[in-house]
């Protein structure tokens, strides 16, 4: 694995083209930008309500698909933010930074992946799946879980997707999904028995991330994970949304506070000190 | 919204504060602009760069020792400020002076050091440590002694608020800054904050930064508890410029000692109200958080013409 070049931030304004549900729980932002840009998946923009009374702190989302100067985002709607933008409607304005943070890694050998994403964690890996056509030999298994049917944005999940939930309710005719955790979905999957050496990736809550860890840990396998935490600036300076990591050059047992906006929000798992909550100087 | 009338300065135009010429009169706040940008490099098709009009940037609170913060969550958002509890997170004075303010000095970015201790001596020593270091450099204009960080357990902002050690630890600093200015940034949480502005002028400041945040505290309703596991922490953004434009007000006129006003500035309007009450500069904390650009932005809208 490899990881990708990433250019500049840019700080520009879009004007909403659509924000229409693709699910229960899950909404589509369109944004048409000033400039065209490009992003690798995983990174994520910084939005806020453009004029006047923007809120305080702009808020991180992951990146889904850009082409040209479109930009598209999935959000949930969970708090003051996501509910003022919940009621944008196509032709307003937003500001917008980004593409910011560290993305997934891309492939470097023929190296199998396995995708695990969560409810409102599936733009970054959607993504990376939609980059690899350019390695058209890879073999990836994608799984992706939510609550129930209702809450599965369907028409943006290929059939290369594998689909669990917690209630089989609301799951269109004509659509699989399978009952339980999407970590044990993978875990029983078939095709992920032939005793390969895999790397997983995953998005979504933190019961999934330490669930995609731990499953990763017992096979052996190398496991990326995009964290979630509420930001502050999004690009670096204001130390609002450290994660406690391990810092293995000063020590087995030393650790260190890293910025999620900048040094992540994309972490290898076994970097991650998870165990042992890190404690106020 | 065009200027006014009465605005006749230049904010890019240098001005003189203490032994030192500054390149603007907009500056960034400390901690909402960490030591400059360190990873990212930011665009935007309206400025040549962040730095763009500023006239410094003031660095995030430097300490003697490195320091790893306070635990998540460290921010607690309201429909028109912040509290934060970060608890000065920083690299520490050694690798700062090394690695962090030569950068600083290479990039050309104006910098104002902001430096935070427990004991007066312990700020005498770091500013004599970086006279003898950073003499030759042509960026680093000045030092700004925090006197006022409501989120360490120890010094801080207790020790803001008693006028003798505040006039103890800003005499330290003087002794050993000869050329460079000299700035305390104090707390808003006391009474009389021209008293503590009176003694830091005696003390020999060049200048007050006013206000540091102002006490806050949220409680999440679901658990019942305070969202910061410190409970309280620091109130930041637009909630607070009424605040820091009071005590702007009366420190220019009881006090008599120039002031860098700092509060809730968003925008050029806002910075125009401090300079109204005859703030000499302006720093941009919290909008600076939001928009990389923001300082840039008040500064340029500040230009007649």
């Amino acid at each position: 694995m490899v990881d990708p070049e990433i250019g500049p931030a840019v700080s520009c304004d879009g004007v909403v083209m659509s924000n229409e549900p693709v699910s229960s729980g899950l909404v589509r932002l369109d944004l048409e930008l000033d400039q065209p840009l490009s992003f690798q998946p995983g990174q994520f923009a910084m939005l806020n309500l453009a004029g006047a009374d923007p809120l305080v702190f702009s808020r991180p989302f992951s990146i889904f698909k850009a082409d040209g100067r479109r930009m598209s985002f999935l959000y949930r709607i969970v708090g003051r933010g996501t509910r003022a933008m919940g009621a944008l409607v196509p032709g307003d304005a937003m500001t917008f930074l980004g593409p910011l943070g560290r993305p997934f890694p891309q492939p470097e050998t023929d190296q199998p992946v396995v995708l695990i994403a969560g409810g409102v964690g599936l733009p970054p890996l959607a993504a990376w799946l939609a980059r690899r056509s350019d390695h058209p030999g890879l073999e990836i298994q994608a799984f992706f879980g939510a609550r129930d049917g209702a809450d599965v944005p369907w028409d943006l999940l290929d059939d290369r997707w594998d689909v669990s939930v917690d209630s089989l309710k609301d799951v269109p005719d004509g659509r699989r999904a399978w009952k339980g955790l999407v970590t044990d979905l993978a875990a029983t999957s078939k095709d992920l028995q032939d005793g390969r050496n895999r790397m997983v990736l995953a998005c979504g809550p933190t019961p999934l991330l330490k669930a995609a860890a731990r499953f990763a840990e017992a096979r052996g396998w190398g496991c990326w994970l995009s964290l979630e935490e509420h930001m502050g600036c999004g690009y670096g300076v204001c130390k609002g949304c450290v994660v406690p990591v391990l810092d293995p050059d000063k020590g087995p047992e030393a650790r260190r506070n890293a910025t999620c906006c900048q040094e992540g929000p994309v972490f290898n798992a076994e970097l991650l000190a998870w165990k042992r909550p890190h404690r106020s100087q | 919204m065009s200027l006014p009338d009465w605005w006749t300065i230049d904010p890019n135009q240098p001005f003189t504060l203490g032994p030192r010429l500054f390149p603007g009169r907009i500056w960034t706040a400390s901690g909402c602009f960490a030591y400059g940008l360190t990873g990212h490099d930011m665009k935007s098709a309206n400025f040549t760069s962040p730095y763009q009009g500023l006239g410094a940037v003031v660095t995030k609170t430097v300490t003697p020792q490195p320091r790893a913060g306070n635990p998540m969550p460290r921010l607690a958002e309201t429909p028109m400020g912040a509290i934060n509890s970060i608890g000065l997170e920083n690299v520490g004075f050694g690798e700062f002076l090394a690695e962090t303010l030569p950068a600083l000095e290479r990039k050309g970015v104006p910098t104002v050091v902001s430096l935070a201790a427990t004991r007066p001596d312990e700020f005498g020593d770091m500013v004599a440590m970086l006279h003898e270091t950073a003499a030759g450099f042509t960026h680093w204009h000045g030092v700004e002694i925090n006197l006022s960080c409501p989120n360490v357990a120890e010094g801080g902002h207790d020790f803001g608020r008693d006028p003798a050690t505040v006039s103890a630890c800003v005499r330290a600093a003087r002794r050993n800054l000869p050329d460079r200015a000299l700035l305390a940034k104090l707390t808003p949480n006391v009474t009389d904050i021209a008293e503590l502005a009176t003694a830091a002028a005696e003390a020999g400041v060049d200048a007050v930064s006013a206000i540091n945040t102002v006490i806050g505290l949220e409680v999440d309703l679901e658990t019942g508890r305070p969202v910061l596991p410190r409970r309280f922490g620091g109130y930041s953004g637009p909630a607070i410029r009424p605040i820091a434009l009071a005590k702007v007000d009366e420190i220019v006129t009881r006090a008599g000692v120039p002031v860098v006003a700092v509060g809730g500035i968003g925008d050029f309007r806002d910075a125009l109200k401090f300079f109204a009450l005859g703030a000499v500069a302006v720093q941009v904390g919290t909008a600076q958080m939001r928009d990389p650009f923001a300082a840039a932005r008040i500064s340029r809208n500040l230009i007649r013409g």
